[in-house]
């Protein structure tokens, strides 16, 4: 019997539904003959005495996650999210600069620097890269400083805000489409795909409109009915990162598909995986063996 | 940069030494401009010092005396909490997102420490961790230019030179906690070149135009 430590923080318990995915997990984990307990950021100590080791609280280099990851790296012990993941998906320079290295096909992108933003360099921009364009600040999570902007002193405003927060944003051609593809990857192998549809009133998975949040729907997508293109798409772009677990988002447009971002530790609470029974069996035996 | 002219704030200096690339700059921190030459260096191929996943190590305090430790320097201990310190006084670093090991605070009192835990943690929204003092143990800084320290004594030198040698940031400052058995390393920091002595600018720069080999 091996020893499973999943690594939650208050804000992990903070709903019903990931509360109830965590259970899932655990009961997933002692049907495969382990015991499995829930690591909050005190017990980190404890990470040495684990087998493996699953985050489920969000990843950032700067916060306890990524302590926790690099912690059980170092003593040799299988991590999901494992730190390098965590480094290039928490930060969207380096997950598009690395699929960009792999030749993954994503919306036309350029970083631009603190010190090169200007106003006649945003017209430049439009004139390149279409209008509107999106903008996002690095290690921004839930579409939360992803924003639309469709004229040069809208586009500096914008920018100016994130760049508080970072000396480098991205800057990227708007792909219109009312849904996003999601395909689940581990370790370079296909575990699920679903689809989020986007709200009406916004043009990301999730929003505050009118001081009210809105939130895609979710519609887990049995794998023979996936487009082959999305899959595989998404396999490479999981692969471009690592071997660990990734939330890929694409769009298809005009039947091309471009991917959207590749995200480390990837929700499982909103019915992603309703098709796919399996999945934490499978992420357990990935991390324990079979 | 040409010799005597001083390290200009917010100036990152690149130089090429024994094929790989020293970056010299204020900050490392996650992010910034000097982040990004780094991993665009890596992502090229170019071998590069700093690395990136060692500059995060770095900013991260846990990680970083983890780092430390391993290398077998002596570091103080650290201890993670969501809520409160079971030993005063203690040095307090906040453990998240916004935090930075340049900005620690030494709490003495119990009404300090809910003040600053409150502060540190946003309300209680992420951890953080502390590390107990004893008694007539103190906070002390010193800086690190290249692993070499400037008239603070050999255990603070021979501690610059493994700080260098495990972590290769040009430019750092060292926290200690100086305590009667010796000097325990706290966190690294960032420096800023105005906050240089006259003799340590001349080091800096001395290593940045190439009069000095490393």
């Amino acid at each position: 019997m091996s020893r499973l430590g999943i690594f939650v923080d208050r804000r992990t318990l903070s709903s019903a539904e990931q509360l109830h995915a965590l259970i899932r997990c655990r009961d997933a984990a002692e049907s495969l003959g382990h015991s499995a307990e829930f690591l909050f950021p005190v017990d980190i100590k404890k990470i040495p005495q684990m087998d493996a080791v699953f985050i489920r609280a969000r990843t950032d280099p700067l916060n306890v996650t990524y302590v926790a990851s690099r912690m059980a790296e170092s003593c040799g012990i299988p991590v999901i999210d494992d730190p390098a993941s965590i480094r290039i998906c928490s930060d969207k320079v380096n997950m598009y600069s690395h699929l960009l290295r792999e030749g993954i096909a994503i919306p036309r992108t350029l970083f631009l620097s603190r010190d090169e933003a200007s106003l006649s360099g945003a017209e430049e921009i439009f004139s390149r890269l279409g209008r509107p364009l999106i903008l996002k600040e690095p290690s921004t999570s839930f579409s939360l400083r992803v924003e639309k902007v469709t004229d040069p002193e809208q586009f500096m405003k914008v920018a100016s805000r994130f760049f508080r927060m970072s000396d480098w944003i991205v800057v990227q051609e708007f792909v219109e489409s009312r849904y996003d593809w999601r395909v689940g990857v581990l370790d370079g192998e296909l575990l699920y795909v679903c689809k989020y549809t986007i709200p009406e009133a916004t043009f990301k998975i999730q929003d505050s409109v009118n001081g009210h949040m809105v939130f895609c729907r979710v519609e887990s997508v049995p794998a023979k009915d996936a487009p082959a293109p999305v899959v595989e798409m998404g396999i490479a772009a999981g692969n471009a990162i690592g071997n660990g677990l990734y939330g890929v988002d694409l769009k298809t447009t005009n039947g091309d598909c471009c991917v959207i971002e590749v995200n480390d530790n990837p929700s499982l609470e909103g019915g992603e995986d309703t098709a796919y029974p399996a999945v934490y069996d499978r992420i357990i035996s990935h991390l324990l063996g079979k | 940069m040409k010799s005597g002219r001083p390290l200009q704030s917010g100036s990152i200096y690149q130089v090429r030494r024994n094929g790989r690339i020293h970056v010299v700059a204020e900050d490392y921190s996650y992010k910034t401009e000097c982040y990004y030459t780094l991993l665009s260096r890596e992502l090229s191929g170019e071998p590069v010092d700093p690395d990136s996943q060692t500059v995060l190590d770095a900013a991260v305090v846990p990680l970083c005396l983890d780092k430390a430790s391993r290398a077998g320097m002596q570091v103080a201990d650290c201890i993670i909490s969501q809520s409160c310190t079971d030993h005063l006084p203690a040095v307090l670093y906040g453990l998240n997102y916004f935090s930075s090991p340049s900005e620690f605070s030494l709490v003495r009192n119990p009404g300090e420490e809910r003040e600053v835990i409150r502060h540190i943690t946003n309300n209680g929204k992420y951890p953080f961790c502390y590390q107990p003092l004893g008694e007539g143990d103190e906070v002390v800084t010193a800086t690190a230019i290249f692993g070499k320290s400037i008239d603070q004594g050999p255990e603070v030198e021979a501690a610059a030179a493994g700080l260098y040698a495990e972590f290769r940031i040009p430019l750092m400052t060292m926290v200690f906690i100086r305590t009667s058995l010796g000097y325990r390393l706290s966190s690294l920091a960032p420096t800023r070149y105005s906050s240089l002595s006259v003799a340590e600018k001349a080091l800096l720069s001395a290593y940045i135009t190439g009069q000095e080999f490393l």
